[in-house]
């Protein structure tokens, strides 16, 4: 799996830059001050900071130096532009970053806080490429784990994509839990989303890290602020590294378990197509949520299954042609009531005996009891829509113009029934729909 | 009875048609082999059973074994067939209940396998997927990935077989 366009590399390095640099503002600041504090002990190696300096000014060109120091001094105070020009140095190699950073940090210069505005930039950025609900939920899902894992797991807990793998393995181990955290948060699912189907959507899980992060501000403080610490000392392995594979910049992590989560993204996406194709065969697929969209699932294909059988025992019923008189004639209205009345009878007969054998010999015939309410308000909405005596053929006819009596592939009471109360256990869920297979009319005694 | 024209399978092969022309095959079998009086309700609950059990077999056999719901539903048909003819014979009985069990043994084994992998995954809907398991057959040995992708060709298959018998029933109606 290629890393997709420079250009998505490029965002996904710009992420990290935009983030990193505004929140070494803050710890410059000083506002950050209690931030690095607290940051300090969720991660480990600190004191790599001055070789992540030296290491990032030695290796990368300081052409752009001034181009990214401009945009950044006259929004930032003085004593951020030293540190600034060693971040920018690290993470600029591109042409398009350079303009890119510029961009963002003019934009984000007027913002609360440098890291909620390039967040918001970046928000309305990937917003205007794509927005897509679900891949947000997903989005955020796995963002919430990630810092989580990472703010606990230093360095073993990078996510990493086949890429950059093997460039970001070694000095990844050391150093970068937090930076990683970063990473992750801003390309892990980038990453992820590169081995996904389509590129594009890339961008709305982009989006989603930033809103990852804004809901996880605490955590991602947290580790943003070690992130820049650490990224001054060893900004420069990833500059190196980065420096080689201008595509492969920061866009994955490197991390020890590389297979485990790369296929772990693949399966989540694996799931998340199928979920979509489900969504279209299924009625009533406006659930976002995934797990109400499994119970939606779970339910159609119950009723489904219903159907199924309700068609089997109309077809019985329907074959069984000796036994009762059917609508073969031209009459349909006699016929059925016929028909009916003699079920009717000998329902009742059977009741006085044993209910049992009485509800069997209806299910036997494709009939159920029913609450008179309810057949009461089939039969108001069925006179509406359709003459009730051709319902019998009409609804074989798989016409679905009636919603109550959509799936019921059998006939449905006629105004002049009347019914004893029932009960299907099937009829409470969402109605009528699969088993209903006719209203039986017993007279009440 | 003779097999309906269905003008709207254009398609000789496709699953409509292919579902189409076995049911109505067991669908005469069936009323061939009983006389259409009996109205006791024993009887139309065999009857009944065994239309079932045609709708399910012609259904997975138009889908051969290219789905594993087909192959789990035409393996169930089988043992159960094999089952009841396994009454008389000793050793067939004793064949089929080793095949049960190896086939038992083979799917917990994959249920414990499925259950620690969806552990390190944070999907987390096992709930849900546990019944969605249980209603598409041969669901149990499947990862969540699969199995929602049997669903989908399963309602396929359903809406299909329940378009086609209101079309049946309705012709007998006529």
């Amino acid at each position: 799996m290629q890393p997709c366009s420079r250009e998505m590399q490029a965002i996904n390095s710009l992420l990290n830059p935009t983030q990193q640099i505004p929140l070494h503002d803050l710890q410059s600041n000083g506002n950050s001050n209690s931030h690095q504090q607290i940051q300090n002990p969720h991660f480990d190696p600190t004191s790599s900071h001055d070789d992540f300096l030296e290491q990032m000014l030695s290796t990368l060109p300081s052409c752009s130096l001034s181009d990214l120091k401009s945009p950044w001094n006259p929004t930032k105070s003085d004593e951020t532009c030293p540190p600034n020009p060693d971040n920018n140095v690290g993470f600029h190699y591109d042409e398009i970053l350079a303009t890119k950073l510029r961009q963002h940090q003019i934009n984000g210069g007027g913002g609360s806080s440098p890291a909620t505005a390039a967040m918001k930039m970046m928000m309305q950025q990937q917003m205007m490429l794509e927005g897509r609900a679900t891949a947000f939920g997903r989005g955020v899902g796995g963002g919430l784990t990630m810092p989580l894992s990472l703010g606990s797991g230093a360095a073993g807990s990078h996510h990493n994509d086949i890429v950059d793998g093997s460039s970001f393995k070694s000095p990844n181990n050391q150093d970068h839990g937090g930076e990683g955290s970063v990473q992750a948060l801003y390309n892990g699912f980038g990453g992820g989303s590169l081995h996904g189907t389509n590129q594009s959507s890339n961008r709305p899980q982009h989006l989603n890290h930033p809103q990852g992060g804004t809901m996880q501000a605490q955590n991602f403080g947290a580790i943003a602020g070690t992130v820049i610490k650490q990224s001054q000392a060893s900004g420069s392995i990833t500059g190196g590294t980065a420096a080689q594979p201008k595509q492969r910049v920061r866009a994955r992590r490197g991390q020890a378990t590389d297979p485990h989560s790369i296929a772990e993204r693949l399966r989540r996406e694996r799931i998340a197509e199928r979920m979509k194709a489900l969504q279209e065969l299924v009625p009533n697929a406006n659930k976002t949520d995934k797990a109400s969209m499994l119970d939606e699932i779970i339910d159609y294909v119950k009723f489904l299954q219903l159907q199924v059988k309700g068609g089997g025992d109309f077809i019985q019923m329907s074959t069984d042609g000796g036994s009762l008189p059917r609508n073969s004639n031209g009459n349909h209205t006699s016929s059925s009531n016929d028909s009916l009345t003699v079920t009717e009878q000998q329902v009742a007969k059977l009741m006085e005996e044993d209910m049992g054998s009485a509800m069997q010999y209806l299910q036997g015939k494709g009939l159920c009891l029913m609450p008179i309410s309810l057949a009461t308000a089939i039969s108001t909405v069925t006179c509406q829509s359709r003459n009730p005596m051709i319902n019998n053929a009409n609804q074989n006819n798989g016409s679905s113009n009636h919603p109550l009596l959509q799936s019921s592939g059998e006939g449905s009471s006629s105004p002049s029934m009347s019914v004893l109360t029932v009960q299907s256990a099937t009829m409470g869920n969402g109605g009528v729909d699969g088993s209903v297979k006719d209203a039986a009319s017993v007279s009440k005694p | 009875m003779s097999p309906m024209n269905n003008p709207q399978d254009l398609n000789p092969s496709s699953l409509k048609s292919r579902f189409t022309t076995r049911f109505l095959r067991a669908l005469t079998k069936i009323n061939g082999q009983k006389p259409i009086s009996s109205s006791s309700p024993r009887e139309m609950f065999q009857r009944y059973r065994r239309i079932k059990v045609a709708a399910d077999k012609s259904m997975a056999w138009s889908v051969r074994s290219r789905r594993t719901w087909s192959r789990a539903m035409l393996w169930k048909l089988r043992s159960r067939y094999s089952c009841r003819q396994a009454s008389s014979s000793r050793r067939s009985s004793v064949r089929t209940s080793t095949i049960i069990k190896s086939r038992q043994a083979k799917t917990s084994h994959e249920k414990e396998n499925k259950n620690t992998t969806t552990g390190q995954d944070e999907v987390g809907f096992v709930v849900q997927a546990d019944k969605l398991r249980k209603l598409v057959p041969g669901g149990e040995a499947m990862d969540l990935c699969n199995l929602l992708g049997e669903t989908a060709h399963y309602i396929k298959c359903l809406t299909t077989q329940v378009q086609v018998m209101r079309k049946i029933a309705h012709f007998y109606s006529l």
